[in-house]
């Protein structure tokens, strides 16, 4: 065990856990934030996105040790104009379905937007695939991201 | 009783404020008193009723006022907010949002002010899934089609006493009044708010028959409402099983036998384990698989052996326990599957396929002798069709805490009574001492029904003495999962002189999911027993066919199998369809036409096909390159609970070297539409579901286990894949059919029959193979 001191959703966190544990791990066992999801421990699916600075991150192969002094943010601490949109886009346009997967696909969404203000269909595909949904809301994930982009005004 | 908990942001926090609004789904324990159930006793009903004690929902929100219970749907607080339970779990289907819009429409609540609570204890929660008795359970796509008008009765039965309450007050007579938006208007303009009636309301005898709406009433059934767990489900703060927390709760991982039939031998390096850091305990675990159900029982079958096939490592947190288990030296025994091989089953199938001896699920006019006399001109298809995986996104998990001969369950929990049953069975307490907690459920698709991880996670409990969060990783989920059945087809006709069919032999083989989990659903012949969901839209199916004979035999396996959305349908119509067109091929006629040929006399069927022709202008040729298909399947709901009519047409272009899905048609008749909103999302995600199916899906056998452990070897849709979705409602006067399941069927063979035309390239089996799309 040891101490790690996180730049968390704007504040600092410390814990004190093995420095081989995912991020995913410390995030929903160790501070509660359980808004970041399991799905498949090996980057395959998505489900576990979060910010490690700018940069989208599957947090379930992270390990703690490897953060360093990046900036975490975890769906519950995204801000600014791009996670507004695609909130507010994601509840207008009814995407979930059982949600499961929905916390990476805003985070991998945001992150879109915030590269590039008016995606296409293909940017979208490029930027997207990694987030699987069993329940292939893709149709209205696609169409959220677009909806989020025209209220950027991109 | 009412449902003891809420969905909750802080499930440990008894303080917590209540703040219930649908959709934002905070939730809590709240304490069982004990009070009386009164609704319908005076109706004549009482029968139905099980006293049990009734939870008040908002008990520790004095500021709130006390809540009244209207009926077991509805309690109506002094405040005038209203709370509606919430019978079936959501699993993504919507049910959150449609059934209480059902109960709210006639009650005239204000939907603003209306909040949902999930609720299990009482009879008029359960529902009967074909023989079976009733029992709480969300499946078979039955949720809206059974629960619609008991779900109007109670609404329409507690509007009835608000406003007799209000009359009273008033002094007049109830005709004299209406309700509206949560209040009931009198003859002169006065109002008087549902919370304020609420109190006299609850004293008053309900009607067991009330008026119901005409449907042109209705102010919210029929409206796209949006989906009350949007928001939950958008800042990550709805609660799945895998989020639950409870005071002093350890963490488990598991490891279990890689064989199916597989007993533990030997925990190598137990001592080891148990000095890992954060490790508590090492457990074996007693098999618990399905099986099938005693007679009179409620399903599915759990059975627990003798022998331990697995182990788990609790321990202080989730990853602990993990690395723990993955450091677990042991030996198992394989047991007398250990040889099941892919090729061993598909062997079978092949082996099936060819006998001569099959059972007759039905046999209409003259399909053998016309065959035999025609046997020169027989068309021929075969397919096979391999297991598949449920794969929820979230991987099975439940968090148990037994004590004190008391067990108490949270988690993804698609049927209550089944894991009331299997945990009695398992650990000897009563049903009535298992409280169980139902969360969101990220995906189930028919997995979580089957309550083995539940079991588990109690006998950890039990052997801990402490809660326990037992969680599969995606490897344990997948290899170990309950699977869809595999299949194979031979199909046989002769045409008549016009192309059409003249007699037809279908023939479908495979691992009977009765068979495996419930002999009592089985139809009974003098050859043997047939199952019907392995010709579910083969031997109901609606082509006019003069002669015609359906055929099954069961392949018993050693592999867990139990329902997945669509059942058998997914093989079947798959089969049947990709049948029907080879014979339209064959006949040099046009897929559409055939199909309307074959379906005249059906006007229900025929307009679903033709309002798709028509969206995706059939009659028209496409551009060149672009190729399509077309497909038909009517859904007919265990114990023929309903039909639904589903046709699609799916659109093929270019790209590159490959042809892309493009666009698909589906037009569906579902009889009334409750919230055409959520209904579109089940066709998108639907017909989305079915493509992993139709290109992705295989679990292979390998040593007396599956193979397969993630989604790099078994892979789901991604976004690039999915197609642009065209759904067509069409109107109908008929209630509300089932839905859930209806959409995926016809995906694959309408794709098959594209690939067919386009190409000549017969395709038998799935998932569809990739050089099948090569230009």
């Amino acid at each position: 065990m040891a101490r790690f001191t996180l730049r968390l959703n704007g504040t600092t966190r410390s814990v004190d856990v093995d420095g081989d544990t995912p991020l995913l791990w410390v995030l929903r066992d160790d501070l509660g934030l359980t808004g970041t999801k399991f799905g498949c421990g090996a980057a395959l699916c998505g489900a576990c996105t979060v910010f490690v600075g700018d940069v989208p991150t599957r947090s379930c192969s992270l390990p703690v040790s490897a953060v360093g002094i990046s900036e975490i943010t975890t769906i519950e601490g995204v801000t600014g104009p791009e996670a507004a949109a695609v909130q507010h886009a994601w509840i207008a346009g009814d995407v979930p379905q059982c949600g499961y997967c929905q916390s990476g696909q805003i985070i991998s969404a945001i992150a879109l937007l915030k590269a590039i203000r008016r995606p296409s269909d293909r940017d979208i595909d490029l930027a997207m695939s990694g987030n699987l949904c069993r329940c292939a809301t893709y149709v209205r994930i696609r169409a959220a991201i677009h909806d989020a982009a025209r209220a950027l005004g991109g | 009783m009412w449902a003891v908990y809420e969905y909750s942001f802080k499930f440990w926090q008894p303080n917590w404020p209540l703040e219930v609004i649908a959709g934002r789904n905070c939730i809590r324990l709240s304490p069982v008193t004990s009070a009386l159930p009164r609704r319908f006793l005076l109706a004549g009903t009482a029968s139905l009723l099980v006293p049990l004690a009734i939870a008040p929902l908002r008990s520790q929100t004095a500021e709130a006022g006390a809540d009244h219970e209207i009926t077991d749907w509805i309690l109506i607080a002094s405040s005038g907010d209203v709370t509606l339970g919430l019978s079936q779990p959501e699993v993504g289907q919507g049910s959150y949002t449609v059934l209480p819009q059902i109960l709210a429409d006639e009650l005239d609540a204000d939907w603003q002010r209306v909040k949902v609570r999930f609720v299990t204890g009482r009879e008029t929660y359960k529902i009967a899934f074909k023989n079976e008795p009733p029992v709480q359970k969300e499946g078979a796509s039955m949720s809206t089609t059974v629960l619609y008008s008991r779900l109007r009765t109670a609404g329409a039965a507690a509007r009835g006493v608000l406003i007799r309450a209000a009359a009273d007050h008033w002094k007049v007579t109830a005709n004299q009044c209406r309700a509206e938006k949560g209040f009931v208007i009198g003859p002169n303009g006065q109002r008087l708010s549902y919370g304020a009636l609420a109190a006299d309301a609850a004293k008053l005898p309900l009607d067991p028959a009330p008026h119901l709406k005409d449907r042109a009433q209705f102010t919210l059934v029929g409206k796209p409402l949006p989906r009350l767990d949007s928001k939950a489900k958008s800042t990550g703060t709805a609660i799945f099983g895998i989020d639950v927390v409870v005071p002093d709760m350890l963490h488990a991982a598991i490891r279990s036998a890689p064989t199916f039939t597989g007993s533990l031998t030997a925990i190598r390096n137990e001592a080891e384990i148990l000095g890992m850091a954060g490790v508590r305990a090492v457990v074996r675990l007693p098999a618990v698989h399905v099986a099938n159900e005693e007679p009179g029982s409620q399903h599915p079958g759990l059975a627990q052996e003798a022998r331990h096939n697995a182990v788990c490592v609790v321990a202080d947190r989730f990853w602990q326990a993990k690395r723990a288990a993955d450091a677990l030296d042991l030996a198992f025994d394989p047991g007398a599957g250990g040889d099941l091989s892919t090729a061993g089953i598909d062997g079978l199938l092949h082996q099936a396929l060819d006998v001569e001896k099959a059972v007759t699920a039905v046999e209409t006019g003259r399909p053998r002798e016309i065959l035999a006399e025609r046997a020169g001109s027989v068309i021929e298809r075969r397919f096979v069709l391999p297991h598949i995986a449920h794969a929820p996104l979230e991987p099975v998990n439940a968090t148990a805490s037994y004590k004190d001969g008391t067990v108490e369950v949270w988690g993804p929990i698609q049927a209550v009574a089944a894991c009331q049953d299997a945990i009695a069975a398992s650990v000897g307490v009563k049903a009535e001492a298992i409280k169980i907690n139902v969360t969101f459920l990220g995906g189930s698709f028919g997995r979580k029904i089957v309550p083995d991880y539940v079991v588990q996670a109690v006998l950890a409990s039990k052997a801990v003495g402490r809660p326990v969060k037992l969680l599969r990783t995606r490897q344990q989920d997948l290899r170990h999962g309950i699977f869809r059945v595999n299949a194979g087809g031979r199909f046989r006709a002769v045409l008549d002189d016009q192309g059409y069919p003249l007699a037809v032999q279908a023939r479908v083989v495979g691992q009977s999911l009765f068979g495996a989990t419930r002999k009592s659903w089985l139809d009974q012949t003098p050859e043997g027993a047939w199952d019907e969901s392995m010709v579910d839209g083969i031997y109901n199916q609606d082509y006019r066919l003069a002669n015609f004979l359906v055929e099954t035999i069961d392949t018993p396996l050693p592999v867990p199998v139990y329902f997945m959305r669509s059942v058998g349908s997914t093989a079947a119509v798959f089969f049947w369809e990709s049948f029907i067109s080879e014979l339209a091929h064959r006949a040099g006629i046009d897929q559409y036409t055939y199909r309307r040929t074959l379906l005249a006399g059906n006007p229900l069927a025929l307009r679903v096909l033709d309002a798709v022709a028509e969206a995706a202008r059939w009659s028209t040729p496409p551009i060149p390159g672009t190729v399509r298909g077309i497909a038909y399947n009517c859904y007919i709901g265990r114990g023929g609970r309903f039909k639904t009519y589903v046709a699609q047409v799916v659109e093929l272009v270019p790209a590159g070297d490959r042809l892309a899905l493009k666009r698909v048609f589906c037009a569906v008749d579902p009889g009334l539409v409750v919230n055409p909103n959520t209904l579109a999302a089940q066709i998108e995600g639907g017909i989305g579901f079915a493509l992993t199916t139709a290109l992705h899906s295989r679990i292979t056998f390998a040593d007396g286990g599956a193979e397969q452990t993630n989604f790099l070897d078994y892979p789901l849709l991604s976004i690039d894949e999915m197609p642009e979705i065209v759904p067509i409602i069409l109107p109908s006067d008929r209630p509300p059919q089932g839905f859930g399941e209806v959409v995926l069927a016809p995906v694959a063979p309408a794709i098959a029959q594209a690939l067919l035309q386009s190409s000549g390239r017969r395709i038998d089996t799935m998932p569809l193979p990739a050089e099948a799309f090569r230009r």
